[in-house]
């Protein structure tokens, strides 16, 4: 019984809980005042090299600056302020990074499960993994948006820019390790074994991390993402909603990470207390006498045996009347 | 445990080296016994030849295959490798012998050495079969090179780099065939995992080879420069899975 006044006590101490509640309001605050800087403050960027640029005059309705901010013609060249791309940026660059950051924790404490075989790291790489799939699927969203706002590639085109793009591609597989490591531990039994098997992947799939990061950093023919923003340097009014929402991003990631392995913990506290119930209860019966089991099966020995006696008395009274 | 063992094997004297040609003793002689894996593998990639074939009948006289034959040679033998690495574990895993081969005193790392050695040279044995009928149906033939337009690289660098292709695929994919043969979807597991681990070095392979089989001027440039990225990741993740094999051995 001791182990359910533990599990009593940490419902009424409610740590995580109450950290988890507080990293999200925070969060979420912080995000939705980037939301805001990004369509208040902000100023437009509309020099070639950096992200901001849709550079593509075709026409794009809802999505430009209204005609009062376009900039026009600057040194031979046709810019159209951008609007959607450039508000978009806030938003993806801070989910992709974090997509990364949150994947790396996933190995490093595969890592730390492998040393020390403490299954909680491995529950903590698996919530890890999962925060991954969020902030991966965050990415995509947010990136086919701003494909559309920038590259005229949209899911209703499916233009050539779109699958042929090195950088879309690669992080196509960063998804695919993540599912894969999912697919995999459905399919390994035992929980050490499955537990290894996917900490062992986890390290080895972390090897999409740099290569993702780099792979655009490095070829020429990945020209059509843009990777170059930082270095070009933003004006300050577009670097404030970003580092904020990068910060908002970050504690809303921590939030549900930890509410996760929080209620992972729980679930198996719960699974341990229900065997102990079960346990108590046979040996309490036991001690009776009687398994509740053992009274089944001896209802179902009693039904046959009666079954058997009026099925020989039926035959022997069928015999009876034969002779 | 794995302590345990390496004391074992040193006690017994046995050095790595001589358990490392035992087992791939094992594994040759099993292989010559029954002739399965490399049979089956190179029937698989003729099959996939004949599909090829199929698949671009009706292309035309006028279609450069010389532009992805890089490609198709890839596609050929990532298809053929996952049919072997698949079935490199089968026998250890049904019949017991990695059990066995646990107990035997032998070091962890050497099964791994070993197991990816053997998969190497079924690969490689494959490969010298398969790669010059694939030439001599699709590339030969093709109008670029008959007309001399086109200009092929040596035939070495063709084999470097398949050479570099098959240790990668050897090296991790034993690792992914441990993971994926005890697990209950074997074949989907595998392929599963394996592609994604691969696509860095499949992505650096096919620009070598498309360097090689295209020519023109400058092409050695590409060459080396992807040879040498092919390199660096087969020895960070064979290091890697080195060091992991012995974690999912056993448990």
């Amino acid at each position: 019984m001791s182990k359910l006044q533990e599990f009593a006590k940490s419902f009424t101490q409610k740590r995580e809980l109450q950290i988890t509640i507080v990293l999200a309001i925070f969060g979420a605050i912080l995000t939705t005042a980037a939301f805001v800087m990004a369509f208040t403050s902000a100023n437009m960027q509309y020099h070639d090299t950096t992200v901001t640029v849709d550079y593509l005059l075709e026409d794009k309705g809802a999505l430009l600056a209204p005609p009062a901010q376009q900039v026009g013609v600057d040194e031979g060249f046709v810019y159209i302020t951008p609007w959607f791309s450039q508000k978009i940026f806030y938003f993806h660059v801070p989910i992709a990074q974090l997509s990364l950051v949150v994947f790396s924790l996933a190995a490093i404490f595969g890592i730390i499960f492998l040393r020390t075989r403490n299954p909680n790291y491995d529950l903590r790489s698996r919530i890890a993994m999962e925060t991954t799939l969020i902030f991966t699927l965050g990415t995509m969203i947010t990136g086919s948006l701003w494909t559309r706002a920038s590259w005229l590639n949209s899911w209703g085109e499916l233009g050539s820019t779109l699958l042929s793009e090195p950088r879309l591609v690669t992080y196509t597989v960063m998804l695919m390790f993540v599912v894969a490591y999912f697919v995999l531990r459905k399919s390994v039994e035992g929980e050490e074994k499955k537990a290894t098997y996917s900490a062992v992947f986890a390290i080895l799939a972390w090897i999409i991390v740099p290569f993702s990061f780099l792979y655009t950093r490095l070829t020429q023919e990945a020209a059509a993402h843009p990777t170059d923003a930082v270095n070009t340097g933003m004006d300050p009014s577009n670097l404030l909603p970003f580092i904020v929402c990068i910060f908002g991003m970050m504690m809303l990631g921590y939030a549900i990470y930890i509410l996760r392995v929080a209620e992972e913990k729980k679930r198996t506290q719960l699974e341990e207390i229900k065997e102990t119930i079960e346990d108590s209860l046979s040996k309490a019966s036991k001690a009776k006498g009687v398994n509740a089991t053992n009274q089944y099966s001896a209802a179902v020995v009693l039904n046959k045996t009666s079954e058997k006696q009026s099925s020989d008395s039926a035959q022997s009274a069928s015999k009876d009347g034969g002779e | 445990m794995a302590k345990a063992k390496s004391t074992a094997a040193t006690r017994s004297n046995i050095s790595g080296w001589r358990q490392y040609k035992a087992l791939l003793k094992k594994d040759i002689a099993q292989e010559l016994r029954t002739k399965e894996m490399v049979t089956s593998m190179g029937l698989y990639g003729m099959l996939v030849l004949v599909i090829y074939y199929i698949a671009l009948s009706q292309a035309g006289t006028g279609f450069d295959i010389t532009l992805i034959a890089a490609g198709l040679l890839l596609l050929m033998i990532v298809f053929t490798s996952m049919l072997g690495l698949n079935r490199s574990l089968i026998h250890e895993h049904d019949q017991g012998q990695l059990e066995a081969l646990l107990l035997a005193p032998i070091d962890r790392p050497i099964i791994f050495l070993a197991k990816a050695t053997t998969n190497f040279l079924f690969l490689a044995i494959v490969q010298v079969v398969v790669v010059p009928f694939f030439y001599v149906m699709f590339v030969s033939s093709s109008p670029g090179i008959i007309r001399g337009d086109v200009d092929p690289g040596p035939w070495w660098m063709l084999a470097l780099i398949l050479f570099l292709g098959s240790i990668g695929i050897a090296g991790v994919g034993t690792l992914l065939a441990t993971i994926s043969v005890n697990s209950k979807g074997r074949d989907f597991i595998l392929a599963v995992l394996f592609i994604p681990v691969m696509y860095p070095l499949l992505l650096v392979l096919v620009a070598a080879l498309t360097a090689v089989i295209t020519g023109g001027s400058g092409f050695e440039a590409t060459f080396w420069q992807m040879c040498a990225a092919a390199a660096a990741y087969n020895a960070v993740v064979i290091a890697v899975a080195f060091a992991l094999y012995d974690y999912i051995l056993g448990v």
